[in-house]
This record gives structure tokens, sequence and C-alpha cells, in this order.
């Protein structure tokens, strides 16, 4: 059954910790004639630190949901609080510049600019960032040799592995320091060896405390998170719970 | 962009932003510029051959008006030439010769803010001989004293026309510049005697050269005094084929040509309908022509280089549509990574704006090869900085307005869907 969470006023001390908040989120959308219902209620809240895997069958909703995370996509109802700030009702413009400063994303393509070095490729969002970095270009390069890929940094993605261009997009997600890192099928394009290495990096980023949120239907890639939350025909189906 | 960088901190932050934003999508659009070279060749060429006819004309129109310029400085600015005989229904041979004595005399003393009146004669086919070099010169002048003054033509050695001359029908003569070196070579022609027409002559000067500014021809005048003209030649006394008038203030050129008009109409007793059996010209006339001339140039070749321009600026809209939708997952990317609407616009703008800035570049070598393979007598086409900032203007326009719409499509693409529509 889904966790109806609303919280006692005890718990108050807990809401500054929290990262996301989804309160009865619907998504519906309209085909011809006909309104498809993907979301039909969804209501969970992500602690600051967690990594939440959430699993499903294609078109179970989960990627939707994802996109609606990721704030590139609006509920059709229902409240989403990122960071404490509700976001269901901005607008365009002001969701793009939540985007840049609150998100970071891992897609299963990796999605890196092909004219553009693998430095240069985690730099990107600070192009479109309110925070400014002083020294990017050493942030950027810190990062890289995070994931390892400090010799590569002049590489074009071309001349980078797939698991080597999923390095740089995971360098480029935390360029930033968003709150939230939201990974799509991030091992959909990977064998089973450097999807090891993939979700190893990422949880070692999570050990040292950033927030993850992942979209899988493996289960095997499931397993590295801490918590487990399966949808089911737009509804939450089980969810394992916080975990401190 | 340091530069930009470092001016955006002396600004208003709503300025800031935009240099930011500018920056960045410069930046941007630079390394794509360099990574898509096969788009940026194609468009750079297309926008070129616009530039190159769009420059092609421009210098054109330049080179027309620097002639224009010339022409009415040869000519004088505050000059008018009064031909005799009517030149659209004269008798050959007939009342060619309309401009009395009397006229020139009654033009200097009565007509207002003249103050030269200088008739002169011409005579057709003369030989000059120093020697044993020779020169057949097809018209010979002759001219009242003080020729320098009447045509605004400096000597480079000897003296003017002197009014003893006039008087005593000196057998003296001026030279333009290549008329002395093909009779005298190096030598100092001033004080030699040559043989005009069998007579013999003195050198008194030579005429400065007009060879650069105006035609080659004003360089082969030869000038004798109009009196000796008359003398040697055996010509009518009382009768004079032109006047060269000279007047004070050139603001009025319009009204001392119809001064003269009505006063010639007045002494010829030409009442009512009769044409004029005389003809004004001055330097507004000469620039009508020219302009005339210049304007049918500037319809064709204009409508040319439109088309030519539009044509590029297609070309570089619809690579820019292919390249939009080619791109569609950079678009997603730097959208879902938080790029604003505009930040994208901004970046094809400027991706569009540097492809034709160089075809800007490219288009003004085409056209100086134009220009110098091509070459006009009536026009010289040059290239002034004008014609640079004309062709830029130009470019960065067709940039702005054709790279417009796709640039709008780019930043307006739904990040998911941008994202969805090419798989790895």
């Amino acid at each position: 059954m889904p966790k109806q969470s609303r919280k006692p006023a005890q718990e108050r001390s807990q809401e500054r910790a929290l990262v996301v908040r989804l309160a009865d989120l619907t998504r519906t959308f309209r085909q011809a004639d006909q309104e498809v219902r993907v979301l039909k209620g969804i209501s969970f809240e992500v602690r600051r630190g967690e990594f939440v895997a959430i699993q499903g069958a294609s078109g179970s909703g989960k990627s939707t949901l994802l996109q609606i995370l990721g704030l590139l996509d609006r509920a059709s109802d229902g409240l989403y609080e990122l960071d404490g700030q509700n976001v269901s009702s901005l607008d365009d413009e002001a969701l793009s510049a939540r985007r840049a400063d609150t998100t970071g994303f891992v897609f299963q393509n990796f999605y890196l600019i092909p004219y553009a070095t693998a430095l240069e490729n985690v730099m990107l969002p600070g192009l479109y960032s309110g925070k400014t970095h002083k020294r990017g270009q050493e942030r950027a390069a810190l990062l890289l040799e995070d994931v390892g890929l400090g010799d590569r940094m002049d590489f074009l993605p071309a001349r980078l592995s797939g698991g080597q261009q999923q390095r740089v997009a995971l360098a480029r997600a935390l360029y930033n320091e968003p709150s939230l890192i939201l990974a799509d099928e991030p091992t959909g394009q990977l064998d089973s060896q450097t999807s090891r290495d993939i979700m190893d990096l990422l949880n070692k980023f999570n050990r040292e405390g950033q927030t993850i949120i992942l979209v899988t239907h493996d289960a095997e890639t499931a397993a590295y998170a801490g918590r487990r939350i399966l949808i089911k025909d737009g509804l939450i189906d089980s969810d394992s719970g916080h975990k401190p | 962009m340091t530069a930009i960088a470092a001016i955006s901190h002396k600004l208003p932050p709503q300025a800031r932003v935009w240099t930011a934003l500018l920056g960045t999508a410069l930046g941007q659009a630079w390394r794509a510029v360099l990574a898509y070279r096969l788009r940026s060749v194609f468009v750079t060429v297309a926008v070129s051959l616009g530039i190159a006819s769009l420059s092609v004309i421009t210098a054109t129109m330049e080179g027309a008006n620097r002639r224009i310029d010339d022409m009415v400085r040869i000519f004088g600015p505050d000059a008018a030439f009064v031909r005799g005989g009517n030149m659209f229904s004269r008798a050959v041979g007939q009342r060619t010769r309309t401009i009395s004595v009397g006229d020139v005399n009654e033009l200097r003393r009565s007509l207002p803010g003249v103050y030269i009146a200088a008739p002169l004669s011409f005579r057709g086919s003369v030989s000059l001989v120093n020697g044993s070099r020779n020169y057949q010169k097809d018209m010979v002048m002759g001219s009242t004293e003080d020729f320098c003054r009447t045509w605004d033509w400096p000597l480079a050695q000897g003296r003017d026309i002197s009014v003893a001359d006039m008087e005593r029908g000196e057998s003296v003569v001026l030279l333009g510049m290549e008329v002395a070196s093909e009779l005298f070579g190096d030598e100092n022609p001033v004080g030699r005697g040559i043989l005009l027409a069998k007579t013999p002559f003195t050198v008194i000067g030579v005429l400065s050269s007009r060879g650069s500014s105006g035609s080659d021809e004003m360089d082969y005048t030869v000038a004798i005094p109009l009196s000796t003209m008359i003398k040697r030649f055996n010509q009518d006394r009382h009768y004079f084929q032109n006047v060269r008038l000279k007047f004070e203030d050139p603001q009025n050129m319009d009204a001392h040509a119809a001064n003269v008009t009505s006063l010639l109409r007045y002494l010829h007793g030409l009442d009512g309908d009769r044409p004029n059996d005389f003809s004004v010209v001055t330097s507004l006339d000469i620039q009508r022509f020219i302009n005339l001339i210049k304007n049918g140039l500037f319809i064709f070749l204009g409508i040319t280089a439109l088309a030519a321009m539009c044509v590029s600026g297609f070309v570089l809209a619809n690579l820019f549509y292919i390249s939009v939708s080619e791109r569609g997952t950079e678009i997603g990317l730097r959208k879902a990574l938080g790029a604003p609407g505009l930040a994208i616009t901004l970046q094809f703008l400027c991706e569009s704006v540097l492809l034709t800035l160089g075809g800007a570049g490219l288009g003004v070598i085409w056209g100086m090869i134009i220009g110098l393979t091509v070459t006009s007598t009536l026009f010289s086409i040059e290239f002034s900085p004008f014609v640079f900032v004309c062709s830029l203007l130009a470019a960065v326009l067709v940039g702005i307005v054709f790279g417009l719409r796709p640039a709008r499509r780019a930043a307006g693409l739904e990040p998911i869907s941008a994202l969805k529509g090419q798989s790895a």
C-alpha cells in the first residue's frame, strides 16, 4: 500500500531536511479526444542524503514521474515541493532557472555535446546557472578526476567509450552542486561490468551526502539504492521506506 | 568572452544578465561554427555570393559618385558653358556660330554674378612638329587671356596666355602634359619653338596633369590665344562657337543658367515658341546626366543584389532548420540543464551572424576580384570603407532576419521531446 505521509507537528524539525515532497500528484495527457491518466496520485517524500530507486515496468509512469521531479514537465494536479519551495505552478522560464540551480541529470544516452571536450561538457551547467564558480575549470577538472577521467579531460565525446561518456555525464550532474541528482536508466546502454562501475560511483556520491533519485526497470540496478519505490499503473505499489 | 566578462562588472544588473547571456551564446556559437564545418562552409559561401553582388553595386555607386565629383570639379562647379547653335535642330554647317562678340560683352556686363565670360573656338586636325617628333592633334583650342583662371587649371611650368598675347595675336602655345612629353620627352619645352599647322609657335607653358582624376584626354590639350587662332586659321571675327562663364555663387547655378538663357534669347530676338539657337550647360547638368545613368544602374544592379541576398538568406534559413532538427538532443540537453529559451535563441542567432560575417568578408573579396576584372569606362568600381560597412551591416541583417525563425524554433523545443528525438 502507498505510504500516505502527512507530517505531524513533532516531526517539523525534519522538514528542513526534505528535498522532495509530492502530495497526490497526477499527470494527464490528452491524446485526440481521450484523456490518459499516467500518474494517478503519487505521494512521497525524499530526505536529504537518500538514494531512491523508482522501479516500474515500461508504461508504468515512472519516466513521467522523473520528468516532473526534474522540472522538465509539470503535474496536472497535486503538490510538488522541491527544496521546500512549491514548484507546481512555476512558468517555463522560472522552471528553467530552478532546473539550473537545483537538479543534475544523468540520462540513459549520456547526451554530451559532441563538439565540446569532456572538461567543457562538465562545465556546461555553469553556463546557465545563477551560481557562479570562480574556479569553474578547476572544479570540473577535480570532478573528472573523481570519476577517473583525469587523463581524458580534453577528449571529445566521440573518442570516449560509453562508460567513460556516462562518467563525464556524472561529473556534469555534480558540477552545480545540485540538491538532487536524477538518473534515468543510467546503465541502460552499458554492459554489466561498466554498469557496476557507474552504480558504484553513484553510491560513492550518495555516501558523500548527495541525494539521488534513480529510475530503472532493472532490479539489479535498483538494488544499489537504499530505498525502492515501485510504481504500477500510475500509483505507488510499494515503498521500502526511509533509511537513516 | 573574457573581455565581455570584464565589461559586464561595470554595468547595471539587467545589462549584466544580458552581456552574460550574450557572452555565453557567442562562445557556444563559435564552437558550433567550428564543429559543423560543412554547414559553415555552405552558409558562408552562399552569403558571400549575395554580399559580393551587393558590394559590387555599392562600390559602383561609390565610383559613380566620385566620377561625378571629379567631372564637376574639372568642369568647374561655378562654371557654365554656352554653345552656339541649337543642338536639337541645327542644320549641318548652319548657325553653329551664333554667339557674337556683342553677346559676350553683354553677358560680361549685364549678367548678375558673372566674373568671367571667355569666348573660345576650336580648330580640328592640326599637326604639331618638334624636329623629328610629330604629333597629330584632332583639336586645338583658341582661348582668351587667363586660361588657367578660366579653366581652374594650374600650370606645371612657364606662364599663362597674357593680355598682350591676345592683343597682338602672338604665336604662343600652352601644351598639356602628355603632348609636351610626346614632343619633348624629358626636356623642358618652355621657350622652345614648334611648328603648329606648319606655322612656328613658341611654347610658353605646360599645363599640370589631370590624368589621374579626369579623362586622359585632358592632358592632350593644346591651347593658343583666340586672336591668334582667328588670324592664322581665318576664322570668323564676330562669332564664336562657345563661351565659358564663371559665376560668383555656385549655389545658384540653375538661376544663373536661366538668366543666361533669357538674356541670350532677348539679344537674339527670340520670342514666343521659337527654339533657342544656343545651349547652356552647367555642372548641374553634368551631375543630372550621370545621375540618370547611375540611377538606372542602381535599379538593375540593386534588384540583382537584393535577389542574391534573399537567395543566400533562404539557403541559410534552410541549413539552419536542418541543423536545429539534427541537434535536437543538444538543444534538449541545454534546456534540461536550465538554459532559458533566450539563451538558445541567442546561441543560434550568434551562429548565424558569425557565419554571415564570414560571408561578408569572403563576399567583399569576391567583389574586389570582380571589380578588378570588370572595368567600366564610365564608372570605376571602388572599394571604400563605406562598402565594407554596408556589407557588414547587410550580413548582420541577413543573419538575424533569416536566422531568427530557426533559432526561435530551437528555443521552443520541449526538452523531453528534443532529448527523445535521437537515440544514441
